[in-house]
């Protein structure tokens, strides 16, 4: 309120309630205007497509009659959904936790260097993350391929026998997890990088001179400074990962077995590939609520920030 | 070990004590180790595309020591670039990517303007709600809009299929949110003082923000820039699903559908394509980094 | 150029007499004089394959004044597929699309009839095979034309020096080039106990159990020898019979013998696999090999494609027919119509083939007899038996003959694949085929 109190001041004389009253519509009026184009483009591009999703998930195969929640009822029962829904959790979660170590750790390494090299590393560091995914996991699919596994020719070499990268679903899975860490982790650690940069020396000094060992100075002074961006990072990468499509489309395509399939290609898999599209689109749904529980901690952090303004 | 590396966090300051100096020789050393081993464990790929792309088809196939090349060639990208098609999908990703790119940053910019420092009814759960736009993933998204797409084509007559401009009114949904996130975290940082002693001034709220905000602002704007622009040259399912013509596709997808042959995998000029794919957002990181990295953690960090 | 005259006069007046149907659009020239139309064609996997396609229809388009636009789209990454799914539900796109296997029965209600075209082709090409009119012609209706580009048999193209080394099996001497074929012995059997010795020899068969269509393509035609039926044409599941039970034992067996991560290859992977040279005997078209006569010609010298070894209910291959079809919300059907027919013409046919290498197969019968099968090399008659010059296959595909909707399903998630590697895993077959019959069900939804 302090923002419009300030103008009001000097510009309020006489009819004090009334001119007060109508700068606020105004500012108001413009604010809204201002933001009208965020709200088109959110109403007709996100919100209403969703629900039409959401209208197309209640349709019959067919897509001539409509079934209410009969597919989602379907799905239900389908052990392969259940596999997706172990796999994308799967998936998800153990990608955020190691990309989070990772970004962690390799945030202090280079924190820990002289600040004139710092750039050079953070710049190589980088990379996974620039290079777009389709074309990245390319790379990979060559390094993992049957025939030609560039891996595998190291592993021979050290007479160690041939591994199905792609093609037993254990190595599959961990294969499929492993270009999505080395594809986030650095952006986990350009953002605890700054974190990093933003604890006060004096607190570690301060610490140091207590007696604090390394860890505790980890623990104590740098964990809860970087609570918040550790937070954000993890439910931002969390939710971009579960929602993730490309990776494991060009890397495995859901296979061996389905047993890399997660909500996006799985959906893609049905709806498209199989002609259903309202199974498609209710396997996609699915993916809603397990999110919003992600979405219940972000709603929190954002509220906070909302009521600072 | 680690201990070590990470023990001190000091690194330009002098230190008072003779074994803290001698510690943190170590710690120095240790980090060297471990950040080479992380860089090894980055740029393995990139480093891979590189080789293979400087191989011909037959030494690829000829399955020999697959990290080295013994007959370097440039063929590939001599291939590649004198190819129309590939200068297309080029050029289309550079324009779609620099639409997208203006396009997010005039709607992100003035609307978390609007919702950071200007209040109406309904502008804080917008401005939460833009983040959770994020929560609808593009894979929900996409076949609904094909058929919003037949609804505009039948009652304006406009195309939207097939046609690489297509992209530009869609990508905004994937790079919006992000930005004005970022943007309304970093104009939440700007000092209440500032806009006031404008407003004072007389100063209209337009004027508020072109004059005053936006030039504070400018490292978060780079950095939601970067971001727009990354996010729109890597997208790959939107463009996939939507554009099919080889005149129309933009790189990611052109490589993947055009270079892949089923059958037979072109696994040279996949890579050199690959590569030159990925060149543009890396040059553009080079020098534009530390920018990137200022707003963008100034803009998350806040709050 | 006179006989393109005549053969084009010839077959306008077939279709003008033929198109009744449209009265309002009389097949005459000048109809859709200076149109325009837009047509969707398969990415041909072999080197410059497209190149025949593309000049035939820029002939077709010179003499009938339309423009066209052609797009080659890769079916790698089903882009093929999404793009006919996007064109079908946006309703707009390509007039004429190509699209393989269970598409035109997927799409059929969106599809133009041609069934006109096709008695007048059936009548000057001869007739088509069974799976042809099985994916083609639906509700009595043919609502595709068969296309010659990407139209394969994906039977095994062997390594003559391993199969005779390890599995003492002379494929030359069993399908000579030019001569009748000596096939006798060429039984799941024989197979199974060469693909056992070549796997000792370090050089296994590279057949894939992914769940693309060359992995499914191969243990369909397997079923279909041990006469193994999931679904019947009335559509039940009768998935629980020993037929089933046979050829999964089958496939077990055989996986054992098979490179390790098979479950993870592709369309791809088989050819790498030969081409790298580790491959006795791979199932697939002649493209593994032209890329070999490219990449690593030592290779392709010593590569045999010929017909598949047959089974208790007989010698069938695997058939990938691809097809043109023209949507029903194109703007000038009766110009998509003269461009396939003018495609589907013998003189067209043969270039088409020429240009893939003898790769594409044309489905009608008097067109599988081109001089380029005949010649190709190295090594020379190495392509001789591929379009099963003397009949002695029965051309199917996975999961026929059950309904579309069904067996479509079945055919691109890959079940009978996906049953074999469960059970080689270790799973009890009578549980496999409980998870089978499981999924069938969920693949009656409608």
């Amino acid at each position: 309120m302090a923002d419009i109190a300030a103008p009001t001041a000097t510009a309020a004389a006489g009819n004090r309630r009334s001119s007060l009253h109508k700068l606020v519509q105004r500012k108001s009026t413009i604010a809204f205007l201002m933001a009208l184009p965020l709200i088109l483009l959110i109403a007709i591009l996100i919100v209403y497509p969703a629900g039409y999703a959401v209208y197309l998930a209640m349709l019959s195969k067919s897509m001539t009659k409509f079934v209410g929640l009969g597919t989602f009822e379907f799905i239900l029962k389908r052990q392969v959904f259940w596999d997706v829904v172990y796999q994308s959790c799967l998936f998800a979660i153990s990608a955020v936790i190691f990309k989070a170590i990772i970004g962690f750790i390799v945030a202090h390494l280079v924190h820990n260097i002289p600040l004139k090299g710092q750039r050079k590393w953070r710049g190589m560091l980088l990379v996974p993350w620039v290079i777009p995914p389709a074309m990245s996991t390319l790379a990979w699919l060559w390094l993992f391929d049957p025939s030609y596994s560039a891996f595998n020719w190291i592993l021979a070499h050290f007479g160690i026998g041939a591994i199905p990268w792609t093609g037993e679903a254990g190595w599959a899975r961990f294969c499929v997890i492993l270009v999505n860490i080395w594809a986030g982790a650095p952006f986990f650690m350009i953002m605890y990088l700054a974190a990093l940069k933003s604890v006060p020396e004096q607190l570690h000094e301060a610490a140091a001179i207590d007696g604090a060992s390394w860890l505790q100075r980890i623990w104590y002074v740098n964990l809860p400074m970087m609570r918040n961006i550790i937070a954000i990072t993890a439910l931002f990468s969390l939710i971009v990962t579960f929602a993730n499509f490309d990776i494991v489309r060009v890397l495995t395509a859901g296979g061996p077995l389905n047993a890399t399939h997660i909500f996006g290609t799985w959906s893609f898999k049905v709806g498209i590939e199989s002609g259903d599209i309202p199974q498609g689109a209710a396997v996609s749904l699915f993916m809603a609520p397990i999110l919003a529980i992600a979405a219940a901690f972000i709603l929190r952090d954002i509220s906070r920030r909302g009521s600072e303004v | 070990m680690a201990n070590a590396a990470i023990a001190t966090g000091a690194p330009s300051r002098p230190v008072k004590y003779r074994s803290m100096s001698h510690n943190r020789r170590w710690a120095m050393r240790w980090s060297y180790f471990f950040l080479i081993l992380f860089v090894v464990f980055f740029l393995t790929p990139p480093l891979y595309m590189l080789i293979t792309s400087l191989k011909s088809s037959s030494e690829i196939s000829a399955a020999t020591n697959p990290w080295w090349v013994y007959k370097p060639t440039l063929s590939n990208y001599e291939e590649l670039l004198g190819q129309n098609q590939y200068l297309i999908f080029f050029r289309n990703s550079a324009l779609v990517s620099v639409c997208v790119v203006i396009i997010t940053m005039v709607i992100s910019v003035t609307a978390a303007f609007a919702l950071a420092r200007m209040k109406f009814w309904g502008s804080a759960t917008l401005a939460t709600g833009v983040f959770l736009t994020y929560l609808v993933p593009d894979t929900l998204l996409f076949i609904p809009l094909f058929k919003m797409f037949a609804f505009v084509r039948d009652t304006t007559g406009i195309e939207l299929m097939n046609h690489w401009w297509t992209l530009i009114i869609i990508y905004p949904t994937l790079t919006v949110p992000f930005c004005t996130w970022i943007m309304i975290g970093y104009f939440a940082s700007i000092p209440k003082e500032l806009d006031e002693a404008a407003l004072i001034d007389g100063a209209s709220w337009m004027q508020t923000l072109t004059k005053i905000f936006i030039p504070v602002a400018i490292p978060g704007i780079i950095a939601a820039t970067i971001f727009a622009f990354t996010v729109s040259w890597a997208q790959f399912l939107y463009p996939l699903a939507f554009t099919t013509s080889t005149d129309q596709l933009v790189l990611p997808v052109g490589i993947v559908t055009t270079l892949i042959k089923g059958d037979v995998f072109n696994w040279g000029q996949i890579m050199t394509g690959a590569l030159l794919g990925a060149a543009p957002p890396l040059i553009i990181y080079a020098f534009l980094m530390d920018y990137y990295i200022a707003g963008l953690t100034a803009g998350a960090t806040k709050g | 150029m006179g006989f393109k005259k005549v053969s084009r006069r010839r077959f306008v007046g077939g279709t003008a007499a033929l198109s009744s149907a449209m009265v309002a659009a009389p097949f005459v020239r000048g109809a859709y004089a200076a149109g325009k139309i837009s047509v969707g064609f398969w990415d041909h996997w072999v080197p410059n394959a497209n190149g025949a396609t593309e000049k035939l229809i820029k002939e077709w388009g010179e003499k009938e004044k339309v423009e066209v636009q052609i797009d080659f789209i890769t079916s790698q990454g089903n882009k093929l597929l999404l793009t006919t799914a996007a064109e079908a539900q946006a309703k707009s796109g390509h007039d004429i699309l190509a699209m393989n296997t269970f598409l035109p029965a997927r799409y059929a209600d969106q599809l133009v009839p041609l069934n006109a075209e096709m008695e007048k082709l059936i009548a000057d090409n001869g007739k088509v095979n069974e799976t042809v009119e099985y994916l083609g012609k639906i509700g009595g209706k043919w609502l595709v034309i068969p296309a010659t580009v990407g139209s394969q048999i994906k039977g095994p193209c062997s390594r003559i020096d391993y199969m005779k080394e390890y599995a003492k099996i002379d494929v030359q001497k069993m399908y000579p080039a030019g001569a009748e074929p000596q096939d006798k012995d060429w039984t799941l059997d024989t197979f199974m106990k060469a693909a056992e010795a070549c796997h000792k020899g370090g050089h296994p068969f590279g057949i894939g159990l992914g769940t693309t269509s060359d992995c499914v393509d191969t243990i369909g035609a397997v079923f279909h020898a041990f006469g193994a039926v999931m679904v019947n044409a009335k559509g039940e599941i009768v998935v629980k019979n020993d037929q089933v039970r046979q050829a999964l034992d089958f496939y077990k067996k055989l996986i054992a013998f098979l490179p390790e991560d098979v479950p993870a290859w592709d369309d791809a992977s088989n050819n790498k696999f030969l081409v790298s040279g580790q491959a006795s005997m791979i199932m697939n078209p002649p493209s593994a090999w032209a890329v070999a006569k490219r990449d690593a010609p030592k290779v392709a010298e010593q590569l045999w494609t010929h017909p598949f070894p047959a089974g208790p209910k007989g010698r069938f291959a695997p058939f990938l027919p691809f097809f043109w079809g023209i949507w029903n919300f194109s703007k000038n059907v009766p110009a998509a119509k003269s461009l396939l027919m003018y495609l589907s013409q013998a003189s067209s046919v043969e270039k088409m083939v020429v240009a893939s290498g003898g790769y594409d197969l044309p489905s009608f019968e008097n067109l599988t007899k081109f001089k380029i099968w005949a010649e190709a090399e190295p090594p020379k008659g190495t392509l001789f038996s591929y379009p099963d010059p003397y009949h002695t296959q029965i051309l199917s595909i996975a999961a026929a003959p059950a309904p579309h909707k069904i067996a479509e399903q079945i055919y691109n998630l890959g079940l009978q694949t996906q049953m074999a590697v469960r059970y080689f895993k270790g799973e009890a077959l009578e549980k496999t085929l409980d998870w089978a019959a499981n999924e069938l069900e969920g693949y009656m939804r409608n």
